[in-house]
């Protein structure tokens, strides 16, 4: 353990492989951060693996793998992995950088090593082979600059190419790490996410703290930070595909918001947010996330109007909008469970057929309602939801846009429909960051994998027997010995054309 | 004119390109044996290398066509759903895998493997078949195209060097029926201490170390081979063969499929069909399986399989890693965030950290050579996992509707 173990390839790799267990936890069992319903199915029992085993992945923090201690404990020992083994290799590149020069081949050629004979001088031939070296890129060094410099030794040229590339990838590569660590702690403390909901028509809302209906600030993110522009939603287009038969019928064809902006200072402005195409306003972006049926509801008991608004409804499971009117005015409380049904035609018998199509040609409100106590402030409740515990059910209707329902005493009347759109705004000074961290990544990843550490040798010698030249290449790669073979039959091939071209002569012994 | 091309499209899938690709692996494994053998037999063998280049080509360009046909019926690009993505992948797997091996490696006597396995991948496909359809407005985008794209390739080059590791795997046992290993140079090509010295002027060959009786790159230069030498080679071959059990093989690889398709069995609509097509993809991997067994006396060195393994791994690595990279910035433009754990984003990123373990085990003293592949085997095994429970199993954003 401690150092030694660290600094250890092996470590690493089993690290990498906590992550990966953890990362495939993360994957198979619903993430509370993302899906906190799913994550209560499968508490109750509902949906999963059962009850039982929802439980004990719950204490072992199963549904919050990255929030979990075990997940922040691992991630240090990456990092304090990653630390130890980067420190000495980073200062041996550094040497290697500054220092290296390529070695002479002091103890004659190797088996694999190619000759040819060459009416050229050898000093010739070491040039030739220098100014070509030297154009592709390599290191080079010279037997003939040597202070030490031996008669009588061949002359030879040494080069050495991919000697910092690799490594520097590599280390550039894990380096990034630290950047992408510092950029999403950054983002942590310095982002703004805010939601809320916007009726067509309706008046908007201010980018403050307390419009949005639910707002999550970073911790350096302070109320002031707002840049106090004002969104107001003119028009919501969604269309579909609506022939049943037609090839992805049902599907979404639009899905765009016709907005007015009022920045903090300046004159208001038309625009536009789609999807894949948020809108920026003052550095915060605004996406489109959701959307639904906004009728306009009011309640009267006994002539009395107690409730009077447009109500946002979501989809649920079944196709249907589904909303709540809490009118706490009334005594007691009324409540209505709303369900819309935005298509919903007239059958034959003059009674309204429900479809599943969304979209409003022929919208029907059915609602129930609901005396008592709606407990408002007392549970938690969703704006879409009653908490019927204390409430008695009184009766049910259904009416059409223009029509009202009396029952007992409480008259409903749906007067318009029209639809909200759920806008985000997110401020994200990270994302210059990552971007950065990320091409970094990617800067360091393809030389990491794709250079290559290779040496050559080029030595010439006067045979003594014939008088002509002989040139000896030999190579050696520390990696992509395939890729090394085709560029050393390359670079005998200039050489030796080279060659041909001064002495118009060339033989090949070997 | 639409209904006409969708079904253009359809033909030219099935039986069209699939059959060609499994007639051109049949083609090709068969020319692999005729490179041991009587010059009569290695004549049949050109001629059926020849044969297999047709339907080689024959199938690609079919393969082409029928996506072609099904992006003009349709009239957006065909990586909408599984099926589309799946056949893509497939088209990507057989086009570089069958480009590198014999352009950049000159190793096209290997083909018959990555078609193989491109066959599969595309008879994969047709269990999630799809009618052709438009697209939901949010994914109409040249972001998708851009990262999609780019997750398909990298699955399509990560599925043919999943076939390398196997072949590896295969060919390194078999090397062990000879005794102490004849390759020396278990060579890698990372880290300083393998300073591997490629020789000769012959070519881009990887590996140096060729058994004469077993490589087929030189086999082929070898003359005739009398009868009794055939009675001795076949010998071996047997020898070679039974270094893997055929029984642990095929139930390995049964229960090392299962451990992705019970997807199917869970998000089947009938018990029937989704037990149907868990067998179905099991058996036919097994089979698969012990018909690489029977060929592995033809393989090359084990040496120049894993370095196939490695260098295409090391490629669709910075592929998968631009795509992803990509992903998130789409996801930061469309969902406003980056990243949010959805079940394919952590997929993606598993996948990404199961083959980053890979290229550093490799680096790994001790753990490079076989444990490294078998890494590289999970590493594939995670990936196909995460794509299919991603969009079977669990419900997420990244989910395509009607599959």
């Amino acid at each position: 353990m401690g150092w030694r173990w660290l600094v250890r390839m092996r470590t690493a790799l089993i690290l990498l492989g906590v992550l990966g267990i953890m990362t495939a936890i993360a994957t198979a069992v619903p993430q509370a951060p993302n899906v906190p319903s799913t994550v209560d199915a499968w508490l109750a029992g509902e949906e999963g693996p059962g009850a039982t085993v929802a439980r004990v992945l719950e204490v072992i923090g199963a549904f919050d793998v990255y929030g979990s201690p075990a997940f922040l404990a691992l991630l240090l020992a990456l990092y304090l992995s990653l630390t130890a083994c980067l420190i000495p290799r980073i200062r041996a590149w550094i040497r290697l950088v500054r220092h290296s020069r390529p070695p002479l081949q002091r103890h004659g050629p190797g088996l694999e090593a190619t000759t040819f004979a060459t009416d050229a001088q050898p000093a010739t031939v070491i040039d030739r082979a220098h100014e070509q070296l030297a154009g592709r890129h390599w290191r080079l060094r010279r037997s003939d600059d040597q202070p030490d410099a031996a008669t009588g030794q061949p002359l030879q040229v040494a080069a050495e190419k991919g000697l910092w590339s690799r490594e520097g990838g590599s280390l550039l590569f894990h380096l990034s790490f630290y950047v992408l660590l510092g950029a999403i702690v950054y983002g942590q403390l310095g982002t703004f996410e805010g939601q809320r909901g916007v009726i067509e028509g309706a008046p908007g809302f201010a980018d403050t703290e307390v419009s949005y209906w639910t707002y999550r600030p970073g911790r350096w993110f302070s109320p002031e930070d707002h840049a106090g522009w004002r969104l107001d939603l003119e028009q919501f287009h969604v269309d579909w595909i609506r022939d049943p038969l037609a090839p992805g019928a049902g599907q979404p064809t639009t899905f765009r918001s016709d907005v007015m902006i009022t920045p903090a200072e300046g004159e208001p402005f038309a625009a536009e947010v789609e999807g894949n195409r948020p809108l920026v306003v003052d550095g915060v972006k605004i996406h489109q996330l959701d959307w639904g049926y906004a009728p306009w509801v009011e309640v009267e008991v006994d002539g009395e109007l107690v409730h009077a608004g447009f109500i946002t409804t979501v989809i649920d499971d079944e196709g249907v909008y589904v909303g709540a009117v809490k009118a706490p005015a009334a005594v007691p409380d009324v409540g209505l469970e709303i369900e819309l049904f935005p298509f919903a035609p007239d059958g034959d018998d003059g009674l309204p057929r429900l479809t599943g199509a969304p979209w409003d040609d022929a919208p029907l409100m059915v609602f129930h309602q609901w005396r008592g106590d709606l407990q408002l402030g007392a549970t938690q409740q969703l704006i879409t939801e009653l908490d019927t515990d204390r409430l008695d059910l009184v009766g049910w209707g259904f009416m059409r846009p223009g029509q009202q329902v009396e029952i007992e005493g409480v008259t409903v009347r749906f007067t318009e429909l029209r639809r909200w759109v759920g806008f985000q705004a997110s401020y994200r000074p990270q994302i210059p960051w990552l971007l950065f961290a990320s091409a970094l990544l990617v800067a360091g990843l393809v030389p990491a994998l794709y250079a290559y550490r290779r040496r050559l040798w080029i030595t010439a010698t006067i045979d003594a027997a014939s008088g002509r030249t002989l040139v000896t290449v030999d190579g050696r790669s520390f990696q992509r010995p395939e890729a090394f073979a085709v560029e050393r039959d390359e670079i005998i091939a200039d050489l030796t054309r080279t060659l041909d071209e001064a002495t118009d002569n060339r033989e090949v012994l070997s | 004119m639409i209904d006409d091309l969708a079904t253009l499209s359809r033909i030219l899938y099935s039986p069209v390109t699939v059959g060609l690709y499994f007639a051109a692996a049949f083609v090709w494994l068969y020319a692999l044996t005729t490179t041991v053998g009587r010059r009569e037999e290695q004549r049949r063998g050109a001629t059926a290398r020849r044969a297999a280049w047709a339907l080689t080509v024959a199938g690609f360009v079919a393969h082409l066509g029928h996506e072609f046909a099904r992006g003009f019926a349709q009239d957006r690009l065909p990586l909408g759903n599984m099926f589309e993505v799946t056949s893509m992948m497939a088209l990507v797997g057989v086009g570089v895998g069958v480009g590198y091996l014999t352009f950049a490696r000159k190793r096209s006597d290997l083909n018959g493997f990555v078609l193989l396995s491109g066959g599969l991948v595309l008879a994969f496909a047709g269990l999630m078949y799809a009618e052709p359809g438009p697209l939901m407005p949010i994914l109409d985008t040249w972001w998708r195209t851009f990262h999609v794209s780019l997750l398909v390739v990298a699955m399509g080059i990560f599925t043919a060097a999943f076939v390398f590791h196997g072949l590896y795997l295969l060919r390194d046992a078999a090397d062990n029926a000879k005794g102490p290993p004849k390759d020396p140079d278990g060579r890698s090509d990372d880290g300083p201490s393998g300073l591997a010295a490629p020789g000769g002027t012959t070519g881009a060959l990887g590996d140096r170390v060729i058994d004469a009786e077993v490589s087929p790159a030189l086999a082929t230069a070898a003359a005739a081979v009398s009868d009794d030498d055939r009675t001795a080679i076949k010998t071996r071959h047997r020898v070679e063969r039974a270094q893997v059990s055929a029984w642990r093989l095929a139930l390995g690889t049964f229960l090392g499929a299962a451990s992705v398709s019970w997807v199917f069995i869970v998000s089947a609509d009938t018990a029937a069909a989704g037990w149907g097509r868990f067998l179905t993809i099991n058996v036919t991997l097994a089979v698969a399986a012990l018909v690489a067994r029977w060929f592995t006396p033809f393989l090359p060195s084990a040496a120049t399989l894993e370095g196939l393994a490695h260098r295409t791994i090391a490629f669709a690595f910075i592929l998968w890693t631009v795509g992803t990279i990509a992903g998130a910035m789409w996801a930061e433009q469309s969902w406003g965030r980056f990243w949010g754990w959805d079940p394919k984003e952590t997929g993606a990123l598993l996948t990404w950290i199961a083959y980053a373990g890979y290229l550093h085990a490799r680096a790994t003293r001790g753990v490079k050579g076989r444990p490294a592949a078998w890494i590289g085997v999970g590493a594939f095994v995670v990936l196909m996992a995460t794509y299919l429970i991603a969009n079977y199993v669990i419900v997420g954003l990244h989910s395509y509707a009607g599959l």
